[in-house]
């Protein structure tokens, strides 16, 4: 052997496996790999020399963007809270990976830009073609997934009471509909402004499985995160927008908090003000709108919701009944006034205890 | 003395809490160090992310709420040792 082969540098792919490690008899290695990713050479050099682009990609970046035109990056943060992440693991037009979870999140993305192109004609997050990023394998056994105001990152969850966040397609659709609620209605991220943000996720995470999977409104599950919890929890998911409150009841966890109506609601500073828990309220509405009418509910319920949220009438700081009486106007501008459609909206509010918009008593009735 | 901290939000909602009896713990001076460096009270108003954590962590007569971008440094190490301590590690 020649001298100079003590100066041969661990493979990338090999000290990225290295920092993942989680057995604790390889827990200096591991450190020592997680050093070493953070002061090696710039990974944009790694993926130069690895990936080279595909002739087709390299075509299409001098060319003239096609709308609806997917474009998708999956990055490896290998277990450090750093973003993008150490590697680009996955661009648009590479090959499926042996990682799963990148491959989830690339087929996540793809399902959610399908649901939003080809239903109601928008153009990724932004409508003008914003490439869609996610990093995957962010901290060490990080029970979460969220959206940091340009991409997407997932944590592999801890193993005994979440699996890995990329598992639920509903979770990359909700995630991914907080950039397209940023780029549109920029709800304020508290209160019941707060909790209409999350429950947008939910219905268009819920959405682009539904749409996914082909089902209709009787068919789908109408739960959030699905599979998320080991078998160790009791419970099915993280929510549940048919019947709030019963996703979970576990006794680490304790029971699923979510309220289905106002009677339930909950007056909390914790979580930004209980965005993730008053949720339920307007998740039930628009399950119950989607009951009442039937069929696919992408179709005229997820249109409705789509027209509200990009319509340019939703106020950042607005409340639940502001944003009940913005879908009945969504309802009523698109599909006529008195029409099913309008009917179904007006009496999924009332049946949440959000009929304060509908007059005392119907004039001809 | 106790120290409580209590992480609610993320994508989960789910509330979990986290407290440590300082006096009880044999490195009991170093918790109070580290207690006693942090800079309660200066925290940041900082516009909420989607689905991050929010910390509410006390010791009495303190308290603060910070969002996950925020616990960083001494915030850090004091939320991973009362982690630690509650999970037995």
């Amino acid at each position: 052997m020649k001298a100079t082969a003590r100066c041969t540098i661990v493979p990338p792919y090999l000290l990225v496996r290295l920092a993942r490690l989680d057995d604790p008899r390889f827990a200096a290695a591991a450190e020592a790999a997680r050093q070493s990713l953070l002061r090696d050479i710039p990974l944009r050099e790694h993926r130069a020399a690895a990936h080279p682009l595909p002739p087709a990609l390299a075509v299409r970046a001098g060319a003239a963007r096609q709308r609806g035109r997917i474009d998708r990056s999956i990055w490896d943060a290998v277990g450090l809270e750093r973003l993008p992440g150490r590697l680009l693991a996955r661009a648009e037009g590479w090959p499926p990976t042996s990682d799963p979870a990148v491959n989830e999140a690339h087929d996540g993305l793809g399902e959610t830009h399908t649901l939003f192109w080809t239903r109601f004609a928008r153009d990724s997050i932004d409508d003008r073609g914003m490439p869609l990023e996610a990093s995957v394998h962010y901290g060490r056994k990080y029970d979460n997934a969220f959206w940091d105001g340009e991409r997407m990152v997932f944590g592999d969850g801890d193993g005994q009471v979440f699996n890995r966040f990329t598992l639920s397609l509903t979770v990359i659709g909700h995630e991914l509909t907080h950039g397209v609620t940023q780029h549109t209605a920029n709800l304020t991220y508290a209160g019941q402004s707060g909790a209409v943000n999350e429950s947008m996720s939910d219905v268009f995470g819920s959405l682009v499985e539904q749409h996914a999977r082909g089902q209709t409104t009787a068919e789908a599950s109408w739960l959030i995160g699905e599979g998320l919890f080991t078998e160790q929890v009791q419970g099915v998911a993280l929510r549940s927008m048919k019947a709030p409150g019963t996703a979970y009841n576990d006794d680490v966890l304790g029971k699923d908090p979510q309220p289905g109506s106002m009677a339930g609601y909950i007056d909390t500073e914790d979580d930004n003000g209980g965005v993730h828990l008053n949720s339920g309220i307007p998740n039930r509405a628009f399950y119950l709108v989607a009951e009442a009418l039937g069929g696919n509910a992408w179709e005229a319920p997820g249109q409705i919701w789509y027209d509200t949220l990009t319509g340019g009438a939703l106020g950042r700081r607005v409340d639940f009944a502001g944003f009940a009486r913005a879908t009945e106007a969504a309802a009523a501008a698109r599909f006529g006034p008195g029409s099913r459609e309008h009917a179904a909206v007006r009496s999924a509010w009332h049946e949440v205890g959000l009929g304060l918009s509908l007059p005392a008593r119907a004039p001809s009735e | 003395m106790k120290v409580i901290v209590s992480r609610s939000g993320g994508i989960a909602g789910i509330r979990v809490t986290w407290e440590v009896q300082v006096d009880e713990q044999p490195d009991a001076p170093s918790w109070r160090e580290l207690l006693d460096s942090l800079p309660w009270g200066q925290a940041e108003e900082t516009a909420p992310e989607p689905d991050r954590y929010v910390y509410r962590i006390r010791c009495a007569p303190h308290e603060v709420v910070l969002p996950e971008p925020q616990v960083a440094g001494p915030w850090k190490d004091l939320v991973d040792r009362v982690r630690a301590v509650n999970e037995g590690r």
